[in-house]
C-alpha cells in the first residue's frame, strides 16, 4: 500500500518538470541504445574474429603431431584411420559436432614459367572442407572435386605474382619425410578470392590424396574439428586428448593467441563503453535528482512532519531515480532494436577494409544482439540509477523534519 | 478536563549553532487537557514554536522531558515518533501543507495511506471529512488551483480525518485574510467543541488568540501568563 503511494508521487513528480526530466529521459534512453547497439557491433565483431580463426583451418579443436607447429612438414605427421568419426567418441554426439577435416599441410614451392614463391600447399578433402574458409571460396575457374583431384586452385595475389591463369601448369616443389625433394606438375583449375590477399599469396590447394602420393606417404599433418557451439568445445578436446594421446590437441585459442586475446578484451571493452557512456550520464542524473530533492526539502520535511518515515522519503527518491531510469531502459532497449533490426544482416565497411582485414575482420560487419547483453545493460543502468539517487535520497533521509521545512 | 494529552516538564531548548547559544524555552512546565483549545501566544523569539514543535516531536528538548497522550517522547527513535505523529497528531502549518501532486481528497487520503487504511474506506472517510467541512466541491483540484483558505481547510480535514489525540496549528492565519482566517477558526472550533479534539495553536494573531479557550502567554522562552476564556467568538 504505502509502496503504492510512494510510487503515485514518485510518477507524479516526475512530471512537474516535463522539460527537464524529458530531457534526462532523452539523455538516458540515447545513451543506453548506443550501448545497446555499441555492444551489437563490439559482439559482432567478437565472433566474427573468433569464427575467423576457427574458419582459419583451425577448427575449435586441431590436432596435430608435435613439433609440427614448430617445424611444419611432413615429417610431424600422423595417421587417421579412414573410417574415424569424432561423434563415435564417448560424450560426444552428432549434434555436437558440425564437421571435421584431416589435411596434409606442407611448405612448397610453386613455379610458373615466369616466377617462383615459397607457399604452403595444403592437401585437402572438399568435401570436408565446409567447416573452413576453403568450403565457401569464391572461385574462378574450377574448384577441387574430391580428395584425389590432382589440379590446383590458387589464391589470386599469387596467381598475379607468378602471372599464372587458369588452365596454365604449374610446378610444385616439396620435401619427403625422407629429407628429398619431390615435385609434379600441376593444372590450375581456379583462382581464389577471399577478404585477405594474405591468404590469397600463402595457400595453394590441391587433393589431399595428391600431396600423399606426392610424397609417398598416407599420414596427415592436421585434424581440425568444429563444433555446433562453442561450450561443446571443451568435452571434445577432453575425449580427443584421451584418444590422440602423444598428439597436441589444441583449441583455435591456442593456435591463434591473437585472436583470443582480441576476443577476450571484447568482454572487457563491453563493460569499459557501458561505464564511459552512462557513468557520463550518471552525473546528469545526480544533477537532476538533487535539484529535484532540493526543490523539494520543504515540502518534504512536511511530509516527515505529518508522518512519513524517513526510510519512505528515501524510497520516494530512490524510486523516482528508478522510474526515470526504468523508462529510458525500456526507451533505449526499444530504440536500440529498432535501429538494429534493419542493419541485423550485416553493415558493408568496405571503406575500411584495410583496418579491419589488420584485426581478421571482413569487410562487411554483423553485428550480433545479443540478450545476455542486454540484460547486463538493463540490471548496470538499474545499479547505476539506485547509486545516483543514494547521495541526495540519504542527503533528504538525515534532514530532521523541521529542518528541511525552514530550508 | 483532567486527563492530560500533553504534559512537559522542566523543557529547556537551547540552539548553540551560533557563537551566542539561544535559550529558546527555559525550563517550561506545561500540560493540556483533553478537549482543551491552548493558544501559544507571544512575540517573536518568545518560544512559542518551538515549544508546538517539541510538543509535536519536530524538535527535541535539551532538558526535560515531553509526553504526548502518556507517551514519553524523550527515547523515541526519528522512525518511532514519525510513528507517533502519524497516530495520534494532527499538524496544520502556515505554509507547504499540502502535496502539490495530489488532489485536495488525495492529500486528506494520505495520512490513511500511510496508516495502512484500505482503499475504499479511505476515500469514503476523505469525502466525508471534506463533505462535513463544506469542500466536497474542490476534491478533484491540486493545491495549485486552490485558494489559501481553501489549502488551510483541506489541510484542517487531512489533520482531523484520522481521529488524532491533538491538533497542532503553527501560525494557521498567517497566509489569510481576515473572513478567511474567521472561516479557519469556526471550523477549528467546530472540531474542537463538537468532535473533541484537542487543539494547540502556536500564533501572534490576536483572533486565533480570541478563539482559543486557554491562551497561554510566553516571553522570553517562559510561560509568563496561562489563563483560560470563557467566550471570545464575538472578538473574532
Amino acid at each position: 500500500m504505502k509502496l503504492r503511494l510512494l510510487v503515485q508521487l514518485g510518477w507524479r513528480n516526475l512530471w512537474r518538470h516535463k522539460r527537464r526530466n524529458g530531457i534526462l529521459l532523452g539523455g538516458i534512453t540515447f545513451a543506453v541504445a548506443s550501448v545497446v547497439l555499441a555492444n551489437s557491433f563490439i559482439r559482432g565483431m567478437q565472433v566474427q574474429m573468433a569464427d575467423n580463426a576457427v574458419d582459419l583451418m583451425n577448427g575449435h579443436v586441431k590436432i596435430l603431431a608435435p613439433g609440427y607447429l614448430d617445424d611444419p612438414g611432413i615429417a610431424q605427421s600422423f595417421e587417421v584411420a579412414q573410417d574415424w568419426q569424432p561423434d563415435a567418441l564417448d560424450g560426444i554426439t552428432p549434434d555436437m559436432v558440425a564437421g571435421w577435416a584431416s589435411r596434409v599441410r606442407v611448405p612448397a614451392v610453386i613455379m610458373s614459367e615466369r616466377e617462383t614463391r615459397g607457399i604452403q600447399l595444403v592437401g585437402i578433402d572438399p568435401a570436408s572442407e565446409n567447416i573452413s574458409f576453403v568450403g565457401k571460396l569464391a572461385v574462378e575457374g574450377e574448384g577441387l572435386a574430391d580428395a584425389a583431384d590432382r589440379r590446383v586452385i590458387v589464391g589470386a595475389g599469387l596467381a598475379e605474382q607468378i602471372e599464372t591463369l587458369v588452365g596454365r601448369r604449374i610446378v610444385l616443389i616439396t620435401q619427403g619425410a625422407d629429407g628429398r625433394n619431390r615435385e609434379a606438375g600441376y593444372r590450375v583449375a581456379g583462382i581464389y578470392r577471399t577478404d585477405s590477399s594474405s591468404l590469397e599469396k600463402i595457400f595453394v590447394f590441391t587433393g589431399r590424396d595428391t600431396v600423399q602420393n606426392l610424397l609417398e606417404t598416407n599420414v596427415v599433418t592436421e585434424l581440425s574439428v568444429r563444433v555446433t557451439e562453442e561450450r561443446f568445445g571443451p568435452p571434445l578436446l577432453q575425449r580427443l586428448a584421451n584418444v590422440f594421446s602423444g598428439l597436441d590437441v589444441m583449441t583455435w585459442q591456442e593456435l591463434d593467441p591473437t585472436a583470443a586475446a582480441m576476443t577476450a578484451i571484447i568482454d572487457v571493452a563491453i563493460l569499459v563503453y557501458f561505464f564511459i557512456m552512462m557513468g557520463a550520464l550518471s552525473f546528469g542524473l545526480v544533477n537532476s535528482l538533487v535539484t529535484a530533492v532540493m526543490e523539494r526539502t520543504r515540502e518534504m520535511g512536511m511530509m516527515r512532519a505529518i508522518g512519513m518515515r524517513p526510510r519512505s522519503v528515501l524510497l520516494q527518491v530512490v524510486l523516482e531515480s528508478t522510474l526515470i531510469m526504468g523508462a529510458g531502459i525500456a526507451g533505449g532497449v526499444l530504440l536500440g532494436v529498432l535501429v538494429y533490426l534493419p542493419i541485423a544482416d550485416g553493415v558493408d565497411l568496405a571503406a575500411f577494409d584495410e583496418a579491419l582485414s589488420t584485426f581478421g575482420l571482413s569487410n562487411v560487419l554483423v553485428p550480433q544482439l545479443i540478450a545476455q547483453d542486454v540484460i547486463l545493460v538493463v540490471v548496470l543502468s538499474l545499479i547505476l540509477g539506485f547509486v545516483a539517487s543514494a547521495s541526495p535520497a540519504v542527503r533528504c533521509m538525515k534532514m530532521g523534519p523541521l529542518e528541511a521545512m525552514r530550508r | 478536563m483532567s486527563e492530560e494529552v500533553v504534559q512537559c516538564q522542566g523543557v529547556t531548548r537551547v540552539y548553540a549553532d551560533d557563537a551566542v547559544p539561544v535559550h529558546a524555552l527555559r525550563g517550561v512546565d506545561f500540560a493540556v487537557h483533553k478537549g482543551d483549545w491552548v493558544s501559544l501566544a507571544g512575540p517573536s523569539g518568545s518560544g512559542k514554536s518551538t515549544l508546538l514543535h517539541i510538543i509535536g516531536g519536530l524538535d527535541r528538548p535539551n532538558d526535560g522531558s515531553v509526553s504526548v497522550d502518556g507517551e514519553d517522547l524523550g527515547p523515541l527513535s526519528e522512525a518511532q515518533l514519525s510513528d507517533l505523529r502519524l497516530r495520534k497528531i494532527g499538524f496544520v502549518f502556515q505554509a507547504y501543507n499540502l502535496i502539490p501532486v495530489l488532489t485536495a481528497v488525495e492529500n486528506v487520503e494520505f495520512i490513511m495511506q500511510l496508516q495502512g487504511v484500505g482503499a475504499s474506506e479511505r476515500r469514503d472517510r476523505a469525502l466525508e471529512i471534506l463533505d462535513r467541512l463544506g469542500l466536497d466541491d474542490i476534491g478533484d483540484r491540486r493545491p495549485g488551483e486552490l485558494s489559501g483558505g481553501q489549502q488551510q481547510r483541506v489541510a484542517v480535514a487531512r489533520a482531523v480525518v484520522t481521529d488524532p489525540v491533538l491538533l497542532l496549528a503553527d501560525e494557521p492565519s498567517a497566509n489569510l485574510d481576515t473572513a478567511t482566517t474567521k472561516e479557519l477558526l469556526e471550523l477549528l472550533r467546530n472540531i474542537n467543541e463538537n468532535h473533541g479534539v484537542t487543539i494547540v495553536t502556536a500564533t501572534h494573531d490576536p483572533m486565533v488568540m480570541g478563539y482559543a479557550k486557554r491562551p497561554v502567554n510566553l516571553r522570553d522562552g517562559a510561560i509568563e501568563s496561562d489563563g483560560s476564556t470563557t467566550d471570545t467568538s464575538s472578538d473574532a
